[in-house]
């Protein structure tokens, strides 16, 4: 059964466009013109127990209003949502024991004090046993190295450990959904590394529902199987990430480096309209196709064969290049 | 309810005081500025005379002292606390967590107030005896009861900034609410001037609204000058408001936070 249903939610906002200028500030004191903005539109997916699912969109795509509904601190315009048996933001009391939150654009943790009476604090908040909390700690020390950063006050932390310890502080309760809200946002690529396994293991070994929003989507393709895409406010896709590369992969390219500059008659590789050529300069030219019109090996061996080449590099349009097209789009065309 | 979480956040808001001496240091001399002000502004006031309505020169300055000694105890910033939250979007995290808000908020300032009692009060209260002449409580009758009205001053301002506060949800900046909720509370309070001196249909008003509680009455109650019968109305006063207030807070956050918008990211 689905851990979390979402249906049809919506969330409205009313913003005031304000005037410019010094009169247009004056008239802003008498008359605000209010415009209402849907941050999140008729959005509609379910999330099974277990599931690590990544959620994805462009700044502004409405992701965090999505999560802010998901975690109760906002209530829907319309639709609803029900998570772990309970309704976010009516439930809030007994729905946030079940939840772990990390909002990787600020802390979790009290700034001032040490990370380790934060974690008191939280211990004590959600009632965890003195045995179980050792226990928790050792766990993600082993993956984290967390010890050595406990006796820090947080704001001392560079941004790496601070986010080491607010994903523990997000877990510490053995919740049974964690969102996560950006958690690479900002880090280097060991860090992230360590994050990314950190999540991994304890989605394997700890049955954690995991839904996270990220823009790095390799943060996607090593974690989800699973994604979501949003663009101002429309859910665009829901589904695997080979389904996203079946469904939009329509274009390869391959660039290849001749051994001595000319023109190039590409009629004699015989591949009519399929394959798209362009030169790019005396020495390199293009070849845009569809991979599944043509087998990349036949146009390989055709190029090699009936040029004189020094070099062949066969490029996949990438998970990102992906993304880029439907943001732009801003639709899914079937394909 | 369950209690555990918020005496760790009473102790949280302890640790936090202490990360910062500086702070700390500056308070107590702030406070002594402030007793040596109103010192010198009621002498000018008293050339001359005996007494002015009910207060000798000698129990003004008791009346004065101990108001501003009482005010480094039950003084908090829950209501900054709460814009900040909200203006900053703390208030995302804290509200995925399985506590009331407003009782975390209270706690926070109980711990504040019981950190301050021991670093605050007595320091400041010893600082100024060593310079002014203060009488101590009429009997200890009257000192028992005024300790227990202090916790009345604590939880009517504690309550009062929490609905201050939650405005924040509406109006986002409340900075001049704050201050004009600032000035409002030194007045009525008594802490600048005893009630008993406000023009008397102003005084009467005063006699009912929660704020006398936070600085008039537990001074009163010091010296003495409440017994009796205006020492039991003066306590179901105190109960009274207090469970209006904190009521009155609870159901405006319940109704705000359906309206909450979070700032940033």
């Amino acid at each position: 059964m689905a851990l979390i249903e979402v249906s049809k939610v919506s969330k409205r906002f009313k913003t005031y466009d304000r005037k410019e200028g010094v009169w247009g500030g004056i008239q802003n004191l008498f008359r605000r013109n209010p415009r209402e903005v849907r941050a999140v539109d008729d959005v509609s997916f379910t999330v099974d127990a277990g599931e690590m699912v990544g959620y994805i969109g462009a700044n502004g795509a409405g992701k965090s209003t999505t999560i802010k509904m998901l975690t109760g601190i906002l209530v829907p315009s319309s639709g609803s949502i029900r998570a772990n048996g309970y309704v976010p933001y009516r439930d809030r009391h007994q729905y946030t024991r079940g939840i772990g939150v990390v909002f990787g654009q600020r802390t979790q943790l009290w700034w001032d004090i040490a990370v380790v009476e934060s974690f008191q604090l939280l211990k004590r908040i959600y009632d965890v046993s003195d045995r179980d909390f050792e226990e928790q700690l050792e766990i993600f020390d082993a993956v984290l190295n967390l010890k050595p950063l406990l006796y820090t006050p947080v704001r001392k932390l560079s941004l790496g450990e601070r986010m080491r310890c607010d994903l523990a502080a997000a877990f510490l309760h053995r919740p049974r959904i964690v969102f996560l809200d950006e958690p690479t946002i900002g880090l280097d690529v060991v860090a992230k590394e360590n994050i990314r396994q950190f999540l991994k293991r304890i989605n394997a070994e700890l049955q954690v529902t995991v839904v996270l929003t990220t823009h790095d989507l390799s943060d996607i393709e090593e974690l989800c199987r699973r994604v979501l895409i949003i663009d101002r406010g429309h859910l665009l896709f829901d589904g695997s990430l080979e389904g996203l590369r079946e469904r939009f992969e329509c274009k390869s390219q391959i660039v290849f480096e001749l051994r001595e500059p000319g023109q190039v008659d590409f009629g004699r590789l015989g591949f009519n309209s399929s394959v798209e050529f362009q030169q790019l300069d005396a020495l390199r030219c293009q070849a845009v196709f569809d991979k599944k019109q043509v087998a990349s090996a036949e146009l390989i061996k055709s190029i090699v064969n009936s040029l004189a080449v020094r070099d062949v590099t066969l490029d996949d349009t990438t998970i990102e290049e992906i993304v880029r097209e439907i943001y732009s789009r801003g639709e899914v065309v079937p394909s | 309810m369950n209690v555990t979480p918020y005496i760790a956040f009473a102790r949280i808001a302890f640790l936090k005081i202490l990360a910062y001496r500086l702070r700390y240091y500056t308070g107590i001399v702030t406070y002594m500025v402030n007793v040596s002000v109103y010192y010198f502004i009621w002498k000018a006031l008293y050339r001359g005379k005996e007494s002015l309505g009910e207060f000798t020169f000698e129990e003004m300055i008791t009346y004065v002292s101990v108001g501003f000694i009482i005010r480094t105890f039950y003084f908090n910033n829950i209501d900054r606390e709460i814009a900040n939250d909200i203006l900053l979007g703390h208030i995302a995290a804290k509200m995925t967590r399985p506590v009331n808000y407003q009782w975390m908020n209270i706690a926070q300032a109980a711990g504040e107030s019981f950190f301050r009692l021991f670093m605050f009060t007595v320091p400041t209260a010893l600082a100024i005896l060593v310079v002014f002449p203060l009488r101590a409580p009429a009997s200890p009758y009257s000192a028992l009861a005024f300790l227990a009205a202090l916790l009345f001053s604590f939880m009517v301002f504690a309550a009062l900034n929490f609905l201050v506060g939650t405005c924040a949800v509406y109006l986002h900046s409340i900075l001049g609410l704050i201050r004009a909720k600032y000035f409002l509370v030194e007045i009525l309070s008594g802490l600048l001037i005893p009630i008993s001196f406000f023009p008397d249909a102003l005084a009467e008003i005063s006699r009912w609204l929660p704020f006398q509680l936070i600085s008039f009455t537990p001074l009163m109650i010091y010296m003495g000058k409440f017994q009796g019968e205006q020492l039991v109305t003066s306590f179901l006063l105190g109960l009274g408001w207090t469970l209006v207030l904190v009521g009155l807070g609870h159901w405006f956050w319940r109704k705000a936070a359906t309206k909450l918008t979070v700032q940033g990211g």
